[in-house]
């Protein structure tokens, strides 16, 4: 387990070749785009799928959505997995809205997360914390 | 005028009161230079020795001279030394303007003179220096350093202080509005009783109605009635009374007189009133300059004299390069149709007399109806001057609709059943209205000015040519519900208006006392215009009194919270912090506050995103409603594209979700709509302001 690269102010850990990423209070442009570049970093360095951890995040805004939505487009075309978990009722019900749901799977906290990627994955299985 | 000296006087203020008036008598402009400082003199000295019987004595310059007090005689004795040498040396401009110097003379000195100028339109009857008399008497005035009013024809005073002030007139104007009904009857009902008139109910109403309400016309036809000894107790004797002051009373010398000052010459005179009677009988009403100029045969500089007289007093208006002749007095128009006739042509004058005697008999009852039809109108043009981007049940526009859902409902259950509809009209901002004649004369000839109104506006109140709108409305008569046939003919009346006057977007509505039957609903219908009946009428007028109220409240509502932020560095986090206190303090659920943060979250990324804002900050109110939380977020600058005129539909809110489109941004405003329960774009002159409600309990 390594903590995330100091240059890097988005919060992340990898598991083998899984990473947690972890959204901040306020989802919007800038700290939206610190996670899709984090997300593609970890995706660069052979990640093979990818937990965005929504625990802290109180306040989303479109313009955070639509670059979560950027960040389905670049895990899909690299062929890997994303979870969104720890995401609140009110951010749930946005995602919806919006029709991310339709592209993402959601997992009620971390452990639920690895849980399913471990199902479509088996290799992740043995992985835990 | 008169009175306010008199009221000024007797309250021995400050300020120290001159009346003067020019007339006629004054032959000269130095004839009415040397009347003002008289007069000026006379009532200085009567003021300072508080006595008012010396205000109207006649005495010489001299003998003021000898009552002015010790504090004003040293500049009065200057002053009259000073217009004697002028007029030695025969300076009549001079003169003329040391005359008109005695108020700021007097004012130097410590006085405080309130000039009360009347007639200033004589002034230039009575040129006889370099400089316009009028114009000098302004400057007078206006260099005098104390209150002064001048008072005469509108036209020729606005051009004279206009030009005393080079065009910077600071001046206030004070339009005498014509009288309404409910005054002019009063003052026929006064005047009767200090001339111990008789009338009754009908001749005073027949009198307001003639006369249109004027002052001058009003007590000219009851002095008559007093000199005669003729009691106005029927149409007859108000008519025989009427005629007489027509054809040789004060009205006919007061028109004489006017047109003896514009056209001096008889030949000239009788041309005049030829054109003038001519042109009134056009339908149109008005007529090149040109033809003008043909038909009188005169100079170019005699003609414009005499055109610009008339435009003076009235009588005909110059626009561009046509002259519209006439007034809409029917006094005006009677006596032109009665000299027409003896001296264009040459009827003798016993018949000119029994006719237009007979015509105003006859005409008496109609014009009684006219004014019974104008109190029972039912005021199109002042609804749709009201109209303010009100959203309005759409049923009241519709008369089938309206019949269909709501008739024979009880008043309570068809507010019920109008708050309830879901279907609103959005009304356009209405910027001008007027009837249909004043846009197309020929509509005179089918209906009564004050039954067909043309409003232009603007939908939802966005000055664009794609929301400019022309409302044509019109009030039909029909005893039953409105037929087709009649339906289709004002239909056709009113799409030609739109023709004739080029009007691009139409709306017409049409409005039937008992609304409209099936046939006539279709072709409405067919037609995309509105039909309502009197009773939908009313309820559309109390919508918008409701909303006109609403709106006076909005701007004074105590319950409010108002914070400015500036764009960016994510300060919308500051103003959803502090939308969630005022939200909590009404007890919002947690879900609910966390949607209204959202919503205004959004709605302050798009102001900072599409405003182009100049100030780049963001102005927010809250308003705290016992079952509601209205937000408005307003910002200066750009109307986003594809907002312009939108009320719940795409913009830069569009309907793409991340299925059905690949452009991930622009989803604020369908957020918001989402979560809000109530979202709408008020009109603003700049910029954009978008109001949203949460209720506490959907409704």
């Amino acid at each position: 387990m390594a903590e995330s690269s100091t240059l890097s102010p988005v919060r992340s850990r990898s598991v083998g070749d899984l990473a947690v990423i972890y959204a901040g209070n306020y989802l919007n442009k800038l700290s939206g785009e610190r996670i899709e570049r984090e997300c593609r970093r970890q995706l660069d360095a052979g990640c093979r799928a990818l937990i965005i951890n929504f625990h802290e995040t109180e306040l989303v805004n479109s313009i955070g959505v639509s670059i979560l939505l950027g960040v389905i487009d670049a895990v899909e075309t690299t062929g890997a997995r994303l979870v969104f978990s720890d995401v609140n009722h009110q951010t749930v019900q946005l995602f919806e809205m919006l029709g991310l749901t339709r592209h993402v799977a959601l997992a009620k906290d971390e452990q639920e997360a690895l849980a399913t990627l471990s199902e479509f994955a088996p290799t992740l299985k043995a992985v835990g914390h | 005028m008169r009175q306010a000296y008199d009221e000024l006087f007797r309250e021995g203020g400050q300020a120290v009161p001159i009346y003067f008036a020019l007339t006629r008598n004054d032959k000269t402009a130095v004839g009415a230079a040397k009347h003002f400082l008289q007069t000026f003199l006379l009532q200085l000295v009567a003021f300072r020795r508080h006595d008012a019987s010396l205000a109207s004595a006649s005495l010489s310059i001299p003998d003021l001279l000898e009552l002015a007090p010790p504090g004003d005689y040293e500049w009065i004795e200057r002053l009259i030394e000073m217009t004697d040498r002028a007029r030695s040396a025969d300076d009549a401009r001079s003169f003329v303007r040391l005359c008109l110097s005695a108020p700021q003379r007097a004012a130097t000195m410590g006085a405080r003179p309130f000039i009360l100028l009347d007639g200033l339109e004589l002034a230039e009857r009575l040129n006889g220096v370099d400089v316009p008399l009028g114009t000098e008497i302004a400057q007078a005035m206006m260099h005098s350093g104390g209150p002064y009013v001048l008072a005469g024809l509108r036209r020729h005073l606005l051009d004279v202080v206009f030009s005393a002030r080079n065009g910077n007139d600071l001046a206030t104007s004070l339009r005498l509005e014509r009288l309404s009904d409910e005054d002019a009857r009063t003052m026929v009902e006064r005047l009767a009783r200090r001339n111990e008139v008789t009338i009754n109910d009908q001749t005073r109403d027949l009198i307001v109605q003639q006369t249109g309400g004027n002052p001058f016309y009003i007590t000219a036809l009851l002095r008559a009635a007093r000199e005669n000894q003729i009691a106005l107790t029927s149409f007859r004797n108000c008519q025989q009374l009427y005629v007489d002051e027509l054809m040789g009373g004060r009205i006919n010398r007061h028109f004489t007189s006017i047109l003896e000052e514009v056209a001096p010459s008889v030949a000239v005179r009788r041309s005049l009133i030829r054109v003038l009677y001519e042109s009134a009988q056009n339908e149109q009403g008005r007529a090149p300059v040109e033809t003008w100029r043909k038909r009188l045969n005169l100079e170019p500089e005699q003609f414009q004299k005499i055109i610009r007289q008339l435009h003076v007093h009235e009588l005909a208006s110059m626009n561009s390069n046509f002259i519209e002749a006439g007034n809409d007095s029917l006094v005006w128009s009677d006596y032109l149709r009665a000299r027409y006739r003896l001296e264009v042509g040459a009827e003798p004058r016993a018949l000119v007399v029994a006719d237009t005697l007979s015509e105003t008999l006859k005409r008496a009852p109609q014009t009684m109806a006219r004014h019974y039809r104008r109190e029972a109108a039912l005021g199109l043009r002042e609804l749709l001057e009201r109209f303010n981007c009100q959203r309005i049940p759409a049923s009241l526009f519709h008369y089938d609709r309206f019949s269909r859902t709501h008739k024979g409902m009880d008043t309570d259950e068809l507010m019920a059943a109008l708050d309830a509809e879901t279907d609103l009209v959005r009304l356009p901002q209405v910027v001008h209205s007027a009837s249909c004649a004043a846009f197309h004369p020929p509509m005179q000839q089918v209906c009564d000015e004050e039954r067909c109104a043309v409003a232009h506006g603007f939908d939802a109140g966005q000055y664009s040519d794609a929301n400019e709108v022309v409302w044509i409305a019109a009030e039909i008569e029909s005893k039953l519900e409105a037929g087709r046939g009649v339906t289709e003919i004002w239909c056709d009346r009113l799409m030609q208006v739109a023709r004739a006057c080029g009007f691009n977007r139409v709306r017409l509505w049409l409005v039937a006392p008992e609304g409209f039957n099936a046939d006539a609903t279709e072709l409405l219908n067919e037609r995309e215009a509105y039909g309502s009946s009197r009773q939908q009428l009313e309820l559309l007028t109390e919508r918008i009194s409701a909303a006109s109220a609403a709106m006076a409240r909005q701007e004074v509502a105590p319950d409010e919270f108002e914070m400015v932020i500036p764009m960016g560095d994510d300060t919308e986090l500051i103003a959803a912090h502090t939308v969630e206190q005022i939200a909590r303090r009404i007890n919002f659920q947690p879900e609910a506050i966390n949607q209204i943060k959202t919503a205004l979250v959004e709605a302050c990324i798009n102001a900072t995103e599409h405003s182009l804002s100049p100030d780049r900050k963001i102005y927010q109110r809250f308003r705290v409603e016992s079952d509601r939380l209205v937000v408005t977020v307003s910002s200066r600058g750009v109307i986003p594209p594809g907002l312009n005129g939108q009320n719940g539909v795409n913009g830069n809110g569009s309907e793409s979700t991340a299925e059905n489109s690949k452009e991930r941004r622009g989803w604020g405003l369908k957020l918001i709509r989402s979560l809000m329960d109530e979202v709408e774009f008020e009109r603003v002159d700049d910029g954009t302001r978008l109001r949203m409600t949460k209720f506490l309990h959907k409704p």
